[in-house]
Parts: structure tokens; C-alpha cells; sequence
């Protein structure tokens, strides 16, 4: 079967449930998508094209919610996150309004765009903001799954998506309810990754696997908030890695060393992120990851190291 | 309301929020005495329409006041027509009341929350599409300063309006001359000011905005402008009505008085 974008299967979930709600109000920023094509078709009078202006998009969103409708705006990840972040906070997150802010192309996504197109600071803007969830889904279930949560219980919510499509993690069935999953447990070390990454995290617990070290995988899509139940588990690992497309100030590696803190749990931490930088190279996502750190023997390498 | 009737409404008006200001020990005088005419007109004369005492109402018109530091100058109006008790305008500000410096939806009537300029119109957009999907005869009044010309979404949002025909969008430009450090003619000249409007593809009017009159006759253009949005450039005094605030750029913050400045202030307001 061909792989859909997350983008496709979000948006096709949208599709559905808003032929019978005239109230799902669906918004882009000159943004599209093979399913919002066949949305636009269908549903004409629920898309709203706002122009290439994200910051008024999130303001119009903020008084079509207060009027009563659901509503979700959507664009690339680095113009609907820091771009318009003083919208999100204002009108937004002040009114604590029930809008999904679709984001598309996290990280180094658009590689080889460079950095006015990478979204490598986005979790920690997002995170930040009183009363906002962060998710970003790893495949084509879990992002329907959290399609359906955003309908059936609207509220502020930011969804990193990929830009690609990505093989399928989970096979059978996914639940958002805890906002995490332990898709392996291992004895003493643990991987805490989300998105485009859990892939090669996945792959480099198979490694460790090889090499005698059985380690845990955890995929953490709700990257915020982060649950006591999820700290409970973390204690019973003595190390903690966590692994995130994203500058290490104050993304999702810091938010775990939060949640440890909070909860009293005083383990060590090593933290793989990108570095403090932005990146102008050429050469596509999979080779600027390993260049810059995150590569799968980046990975094997320090959970061998802390073991 | 008679113009006369609507003259004394506002009188009225300029007393409760100078009130309101020594009540609260802070606050935008500047900003909240230019806009006095202007809402007296909105409310008093016959242009939003509202239900007495039903804040909650779901059809009523809708009022942003974007330049959200002013925003405590609908308090006054609200307790008038029965959003909530009069006696709350005697705590304006104090650590219990529910009545803030800057307006937020938690207060009966208050449509959007508000403080950081620019955001108003983008809101009211919001809300006037929401009402034609729904096919509601709703209006959106949105209040901007001249501070907010500066913010760029103030120029997406219009753009966007005029090109959905949102006849049901009106934007009152208070156009006071003033912001913080000075003039915006010799800061940042925002002139002119009506070309801009009129080229983004409003239907715009400029108006003596002390002149209940004039402000009644622009008011009237409201669902005649083929489809456009309307934008009313209400010319206007900063501080108006106390001679000690009038043009004078400091006194966009409350600078507080003396019993004798106090005492001539209120006798000017008589």
C-alpha cells in the first residue's frame, strides 16, 4: 500500500467528519495538500484561503471560534509557529480558543530549503505557552488517531506533521489518551524520541538489541503536557536519552529534565538534539541529520556510552 | 436619541471614565477620552444593536476595541445597559474586581481580549465571516488607534476583508494624532491615511470625531458601501475634554493628580 502524508490522512479525517459539521472551518496560508485539494472541491464554503498572511490567519481563526466555530489553520511549520507566535499567545492562547494549528515540516523537513524553511526552534516557542498542547504523531494511525482527538475534543492544540510520508510504527491500533507509548522496554536505558526521528531511534534500539543492550523505546508524540504517568516509567530506567529534531534550548529534551525535576526523579539525562546553529548545507534531511549529530550510530554510540 | 440628548450621554460618558481612571490609579486617559463621542454614538444612538441586560446574547452586534488600553471606557456603558452592576465601576482596577485595565472576555459584553495592538480587526474578521457563513444579520465594530497602523497584520486583515466583501466589518480608525513619544506625523508619518484605505478597498469617511452629528451621518453609511467594509476615520483629540491631558503625549498614561488638578479636571467635566 502506498504511503499517505500525515498531512493527507489528517486532513482526510477533517474532510470527514466536516461534511456533517457546517461548523469545521478549515483555513491555509497558500498552503495545500492532496487532500485539501479534494476538501476545497467539496467543501468550498469551509476553506478559507487566507493569503500568505499567517498572523492575520490565527487572529481570524481567534473570532471564528469565538463565534462558535472549529477551526484549523494550517502551514508550514516555521510560519504558523514563530511567525505569527504573538497571535497564537493573544488571541489564541489568552481566550484558551479550541483551534488546531496544523504544522507542517518540523525540524529539517524542507531540507534543503535552509533555515528560513526549517522549524528547529518551534517546540520550545510552542511549549511555552500557557495552556497549549504540542503533538507530533510518527505515522499514518497514530496522526488519524490524533486527527479524530482534535474533533472530538477541540481545543489549542499545535500538531507538528511531516512533510513526508513515514512507515507505519504502529501496526495494531494506537491510542492518544496516555500521550505516549512504550513501544519497547528495555533494563537499564531508555529513548525518548517523536516523530521523524522515533524511526531511526527504533532502528538503533534493533542495534543495541545486537549488541546485548536492551534498551527502551518510547514514543513521546505528546511532547507537551508531559504526564506523572510517563515520569513513573521513566523511573524504572537508570538512563535517559532523548532524541529530538530541534535545537536542544528548550525543546523536547528539556522538557523531560522539567518533568523529572518536578516529579523528584534524579536520573541522568543526555540529550541528542541539533546543534546551536542554523543550517545552510546542502545535501537532503537523512544526510544533514547524520552530519550534525543524530545519525543511528550517533544514537547506538551514547546509549553504549551510558549503559 | 437626539443629538442634544446624545451630547449630554456624552458628557455623561467623559465623567464615568475619567471616574473610572481615579479609580483605578491607572490607566490610558489619552486614548479613553477621544473615543468618547464615538461610543456615545455607537450605543446611544441607535447604531449597535443590543439586548438590555443580555451580554450573552448570541445575535447582538459585536464591539472590539483593539486599541485595548481604552477598552476600560466601555465599562461605564455596559453597566448602563445592564451587563452587569453599576457598583462594580466603584472598584475599577482593585485586586477583586472583575473589571481589568485592559478588557478580556471574562467581563460581560467583551468581545475579544485585547492589549497588543493589531489584533482587532483580524478578530472582528473572524467574527463578521462567521456571522455571513451563519447567515446572521450581525455587525462588527472594531475600535483602532493610529498606533496599530504601524502593526502589519492591521494590513493583511484589510486586504482580506475587502476582498470577502464584509459589508458587515466597520472600523473606526480614533485618530487622535498621537502615540507614545510624539505625533505620528513626525515619527512615522501615517499620512494619507485615507488613501491607504480607501486603496486596500474599503469604503472610507473621514469625520469630525467630537461631532455626534457627523458621526451619526458617517454611522448611516453602514450596509450602504456595495459590499465594501467600512472604514471611519474619526479625527479626534487625544486626552479631549481636560485641559490639563489635551495633547499632551504623557498623559496616555494616567499621570495621577492633585486634589486641586482633581477638582479642576471635574469642573471642566461638568
Amino acid at each position: 500500500m502506498e504511503s499517505v502524508t500525515q498531512r493527507d490522512v489528517f486532513i482526510e479525517a477533517i474532510k470527514k467528519k466536516a461534511r456533517q459539521d457546517k461548523d469545521i472551518i478549515f483555513m491555509s496560508a497558500d498552503f495545500g495538500a492532496p487532500a485539501l485539494d479534494s476538501f476545497r472541491d467539496d467543501l468550498p464554503s469551509q476553506f478559507i484561503h487566507c493569503g500568505i498572511s499567517e498572523q492575520h490567519m490565527i487572529d481570524m481563526a481567534a473570532g471564528m471560534a469565538l463565534a462558535g466555530k472549529k477551526v484549523y489553520v494550517y502551514a508550514m511549520a516555521p510560519f504558523i509557529t514563530l511567525r505569527c507566535i504573538e497571535q497564537i499567545k493573544c488571541s489564541l492562547a489568552l481566550m484558551d480558543l479550541p483551534v488546531t494549528v496544523i504544522s507542517v515540516g518540523g525540524g529539517l523537513g524542507y531540507a534543503d530549503a535552509g533555515p528560513t524553511h526549517y522549524s528547529t526552534e518551534d517546540i520550545a516557542c510552542m511549549r511555552s505557552l500557557v495552556g497549549v498542547e504540542v503533538i507530533s504523531p510518527c505515522d499514518e494511525l497514530s496522526t488519524n488517531a490524533i486527527a479524530e482527538l482534535t474533533l472530538r475534543t477541540p481545543k489549542l492544540r499545535v500538531i507538528r506533521l511531516e512533510r513526508h510520508a513515514l512507515a507505519p510504527v504502529y501496526e495494531g491500533g494506537f491510542s492518544p489518551s496516555k500521550g505516549f507509548n512504550e513501544l519497547s522496554s528495555g533494563e537499564r536505558v531508555c529513548i525518548l524520541s517523536y516523530g521523524h526521528l522515533l524511526h531511526r531511534v527504533q532502528e538503533a534500539a534493533v542495534i543495541c538489541e545486537g549488541k546485548g543492550v536492551g534498551v527502551g523505546v518510547i514514543d513521546v508524540f505528546c511532547v507537551k503536557p508531559l504526564s506523572v504517568e510517563l515520569a513513573e516509567v521513566l523511573n524504572t530506567y537508570q538512563y535517559i536519552v532523548t532524541v529530538e529534531e530541534h535545537c536542544s534550548s528548550g525543546g523536547f529534551g528539556s522538557a523531560i529534565l522539567e518533568l523529572l525535576s518536578d516529579n523528584d526523579i534524579l536520573k541522568p539525562v543526555k540529550r541528542m538534539a541539533l546543534p546551536e546553529r542554523y543550517f545552510f548545507e546542502n545535501g537532503g534531511r537523512e544526510l544533514l541529520l547524520n552530519d550534525f549529530g543524530l545519525s543511528i550510530s550517533n544514537i547506538v554510540d551514547k546509549v553504549m556510552s551510558v549503559k | 436619541m437626539e443629538i442634544e440628548e446624545l451630547k449630554k450621554k456624552a458628557a455623561w460618558l467623559r465623567r464615568a471614565s475619567f471616574e473610572a481612571l481615579v479609580t483605578a490609579g491607572q490607566g490610558h486617559p489619552g486614548s479613553m477620552m477621544s473615543q468618547i463621542e464615538i461610543l456615545t454614538a455607537l450605543f446611544y444612538g441607535d447604531i449597535i444593536r443590543y439586548e438590555r441586560g443580555q451580554p450573552e446574547s448570541r445575535s447582538r452586534d459585536r464591539i472590539i476595541i483593539s486599541k485595548g488600553h481604552a477598552t476600560m471606557g466601555l465599562y461605564p456603558i455596559f453597566a448602563d445597559i445592564g451587563y452587569f452592576d453599576e457598583r462594580e465601576l466603584e472598584h475599577i482596577g482593585t485586586r477583586d474586581s472583575m473589571l481589568k485595565i485592559f478588557g478580556n472576555i471574562n467581563i460581560p459584553g467583551i468581545d475579544a481580549t485585547s492589549g497588543s495592538l493589531g489584533h482587532g480587526p483580524g478578530v472582528g474578521i473572524g467574527y463578521a465571516m462567521a456571522a455571513k457563513k451563519d447567515g446572521l444579520d450581525q455587525r462588527v465594530f472594531v475600535m483602532v488607534s493610529e498606533g496599530e497602523m504601524y502593526e502589519g497584520s492591521i494590513w493583511e486583515s484589510a486586504m482580506f476583508a475587502a476582498h470577502h466583501n464584509l459589508d458587515n466589518l466597520i472600523l473606526i480608525l480614533d485618530r487622535n494624532h498621537k502615540i507614545i513619544l510624539g505625533d505620528t506625523e513626525d515619527l512615522v508619518a501615517l499620512e494619507p491615511i485615507k488613501d491607504k484605505w480607501d486603496a486596500f478597498g474599503f469604503e472610507t469617511i473621514n469625520v469630525d470625531g467630537h461631532s455626534l452629528s457627523g458621526l451619526m451621518d458617517a454611522f448611516s453609511c453602514i450596509g450602504n458601501t456595495n459590499g465594501k467594509p467600512l472604514m471611519i476615520i474619526a479625527d479626534t483629540v487625544k486626552g479631549k475634554g481636560l485641559s490639563i491631558m489635551e495633547h499632551v503625549p504623557a498623559w496616555h498614561y494616567w499621570q495621577g493628580m492633585t486634589d486641586q488638578q482633581l477638582k479642576e479636571s471635574r469642573s471642566e467635566l461638568l
